[in-house]
């Protein structure tokens, strides 16, 4: 697969190789400790305000906002779920099955960039992605925009928080984002204890966040206070085992190859996802994907961007084996080394990433309002 | 395109007064009064548009093909006043016959494509209350399918693809062409006959209603009264909205009138608001209710309509006025207008029979076969 590319991705895996190698220990001295989460940022074109938060959970939650009005952002993001959803590929707009696993909406507001190659830039961008996308919510602007007329509470709202004389998709978006931005898990027990609370992790957390930061080096990428540098690595995660067994993700996999903008060479023999050379199309970056938060993660199984390990122990195994083989190894990161763990040792670890989730967030579902004529603009 | 008009059953049937009114009958198209002509296909073609016509896989939730509302056994049309439209949405106008659509000049009652089957065939396809689908994806799906995967190779378009669907469903529409009507046959009744006479003379019906398929192909407009049902649902209203907002109609948001054909001229003075396409007067018995918005539901409704001297509207065609038809006139006209439908076009000339799958089917071998 991809012969005629290997050697250009030697050449470059030459040098990774040998530069990281002798800055690892200075890197890992260098990597910004785990820390307490605190607010999230909050865009200055968006400021948050009650009333539009309280739209956007309605409108989060309103299946109108997709093709046929029975995809909802919820229906892939459900709070039942981690505000994720429990499969490895998400489910997708009626019809398909979408071919990326869903990734949870809580602390979704710290991120730089969305998706799990990063595409987009913002929530408020995130949002139309997912609404519009053929496998997800598959709606047209117009027709979506169309109905958030005929729904007398929505105009109401959108003209108290927006000032549109008629709701604007637009601003649909943006009231969804700020909601997310509510989205927010800033007291696990990693967030108490590192801010001094002693007792707030276990003994067994406690010997965990030692490898965490030591032997097993997680935090080379899962650091700071989301547990990530939103930097793309190739783990060597292996390929969806649903492209092998499920014709509707068979053919959602090839689509998406033409919807990324690939080119015909490419399309014929690609069998797994590129990741982050979608977005740069440089070979070096395929299969590359953003290092996930660790946060929430004790409720947002499966894992990794296929959804291929269904428990944090299969994860961390994973790793303890130094990583996996997919169809893009010669872009493998370095950083990736079997590790040695013991079964008791991997638990530890496991408990400590439990240590970043906190209760599960549960909110009350809206009532939404239903549609009404439009009242005759002469009376 | 060429006549098949054939004079001699038309004399026989005792209407050789029309004769005379051939050159006016004749369409800006060049189109004769006569059968409709029948048009070369290539059969293999034909049979893979009709399974995709029939196909919902090919609707963005695969919930619904282009025979939801196209329904044969109802002339190719749904038999509501609107159409059903994609689920989530409803529509706002009537769902037209596509029998004897491949002759058309344009199409849609706004005719606002006036190019070819394929672009309207990627219009139903793509647009958002009727079909959905991201043709990207359609044609996956369709790779997915071994019987399609057959077929397009079979029909001369190689691998099953976007372009090849839009050539395939065209081709199947050309079979759609009126056959056997008693007007055709040469055999009307004294009633038609008469009924005919009165269409091309004082009715004046011939006028636009003219050529084989009883079309101009031109628009006009006639004062068709407002359907309230599109306003006063929301979800008809909304997709009227989104069309509206899609085609640059002004005000889209106060207006509680279908722009019809402005839309494709945009006239600044507004003239052009509120013409639709004349429709053609084929299948008719099949095919109601009637008018762009299927305001009327019976034949009789229309006929007292234009006897009336249309609607009430400013850009109304002035050539509109009272008829003042007797009742056994407009008795008489409505016998002529039964019998210029034919056959139905059903069964598996023209409805792909066979199930068609819902799921898809494996490729086993995936990682060794070339996407």
């Amino acid at each position: 697969m991809l012969k005629g590319k290997r050697k250009i991705v030697i050449s470059a895996i030459g040098l990774a190789i040998a530069v990281p190698l002798l800055a690892l220990q200075a890197a890992s001295d260098e990597n910004p400790p785990l820390a307490p989460l605190g607010d999230p940022p909050i865009p200055l074109d968006n400021p948050q305000t009650d009333e539009k938060i309280e739209l956007g959970r309605m409108l989060f939650f309103d299946t109108r906002l997709g093709g046929d009005a029975s995809t909802a952002c919820s229906t892939c993001h459900n709070q039942e779920q981690g505000w994720a959803f429990s499969d490895d590929l998400s489910r997708g707009y009626p019809g398909t099955v979408h071919w990326r696993n869903s990734q949870t909406i809580i602390n979704s507001a710290y991120y730089g960039k969305l998706f799990w190659a990063g595409s987009a830039g913002s929530l408020e961008s995130q949002a139309p992605s997912a609404a519009k996308g053929a496998v997800a919510g598959n709606g047209e602007n117009d027709v979506m925009e169309a109905r958030l007329a005929f729904i007398p509470e929505y105009r109401e709202l959108f003209d108290t928080v927006f000032g549109d004389v008629w709701p604007r998709i637009d601003n649909a978006w943006r009231a969804i984002a700020a909601f997310e931005r509510t989205l927010v898990q800033t007291d696990t027990p990693l967030d108490l204890f590192l801010r001094g609370d002693e007792n707030a992790l276990t003994e067994q957390q406690l010997r965990g966040r030692e490898l965490f930061e030591g032997r097993a080096n997680c935090i080379q990428c899962h650091n700071g206070a989301m547990a990530t540098d939103e930097r793309y690595y190739n783990l060597g995660v292996p390929p969806a085992l649903r492209w092998e067994e499920d014709a509707a993700a068979q053919i959602t996999f090839r689509f998406e190859q033409i919807a990324k903008g690939v080119t015909e060479e490419l399309y014929r023999e690609i069998k797994d996802d590129a990741g982050l050379y979608y977005r740069t199309k440089e070979v070096s970056d395929m299969g590359k994907f953003r290092t996930p938060s660790l946060r929430y993660t004790l409720y947002t199984a499966p894992y990794m961007h296929n959804g291929a390990f269904w428990d944090l122990t299969e994860v961390v195994e994973f790793y303890n084996e130094g990583g996996g083989e997919n169809e893009f190894s010669e872009n493998r990161t370095d950083l990736i080394q079997p590790l040695g763990l013991s079964d008791d040792e991997i638990e530890d670890l496991v408990a400590f990433i439990e240590a970043f989730s906190g209760p599960e967030i549960r909110i009350e579902v809206p009532t939404l309002p239903p549609y009404q004529p439009l009242p005759n603009p002469a009376d | 395109m060429m006549s098949v008009f054939r004079s001699s059953r038309l004399l026989r049937a005792g209407v050789a007064a029309a004769i005379g009114m051939l050159a006016a009958l004749t369409t800006a198209q060049g189109e004769e009064l006569g059968p409709v002509p029948q048009i070369e296909t290539e059969a293999a073609r034909v049979e893979l548009g009709k399974r995709l016509f029939f196909d919902r896989r090919l609707s963005g939730d695969a919930a619904i093909s282009c025979a939801s509302c196209h329904i044969p056994e109802r002339g190719f049309s749904d038999g509501l006043p609107l159409s059903a439209a994609y689920p989530g949405s409803l529509g706002f106008r009537n769902t037209p016959t596509l029998i004897n659509s491949a002759h058309r000049a344009a199409w849609f009652h706004d005719g606002r494509l006036g190019t070819n089957l394929n672009d309207v065939t990627r219009e139903m396809i793509t647009e958002d209350y009727l079909m959905n689908m991201d043709m990207r994806l359609m044609q996956e799906r369709l790779k997915q399918d071994p019987v399609y995967v057959e077929m397009f190779a079979a029909a001369g378009y190689g691998e099953p693809s976007n372009g090849g669907v839009r050539k395939a469903i065209p081709e199947y529409l050309k079979t759609l062409i009126s056959r056997n009507s008693l007007f055709d046959q040469g055999a009307m009744s004294d009633a038609a006959q008469s009924g005919f006479a009165i269409f091309t003379g004082v009715a004046g019906c011939s006028n636009c209603h003219s050529g084989a398929r009883f079309t101009d192909d031109e628009i006009h407009n006639t004062g068709v009264p407002d359907n309230p049902e599109i306003w006063r649902d929301p979800m008809r209203h909304a997709t009227f909205v989104a069309y509206a907002m899609f085609m640059g109609v002004e005000n889209y948001m106060n207006i509680r009138r279908d722009p019809g054909a402005h839309v494709r001229g945009h006239a600044a003075d507004g003239s052009d608001i509120g013409t639709f396409l004349t429709p053609t007067l084929r299948e008719l018995t099949q095919t109601g209710p009637y008018m762009h918005n299927g305001v009327f539901a019976t034949l009789e409704e229309v006929v007292d309509f234009y006897n009336a001297g249309g609607g009430d509207d400013p850009n109304k065609d002035p050539r509109l006025v009272p008829l003042e038809l007797s009742k056994q006139q407009r008795t008489d006209l409505i016998a002529f207008l039964q019998e210029l439908s034919g056959d139905p076009l059903v069964g598996p000339e023209f409805v792909w029979e066979e199930p068609i799958p819902t799921e898809y089917e494996i490729i086993d071998d995936w990682r060794d076969t070339p996407n």
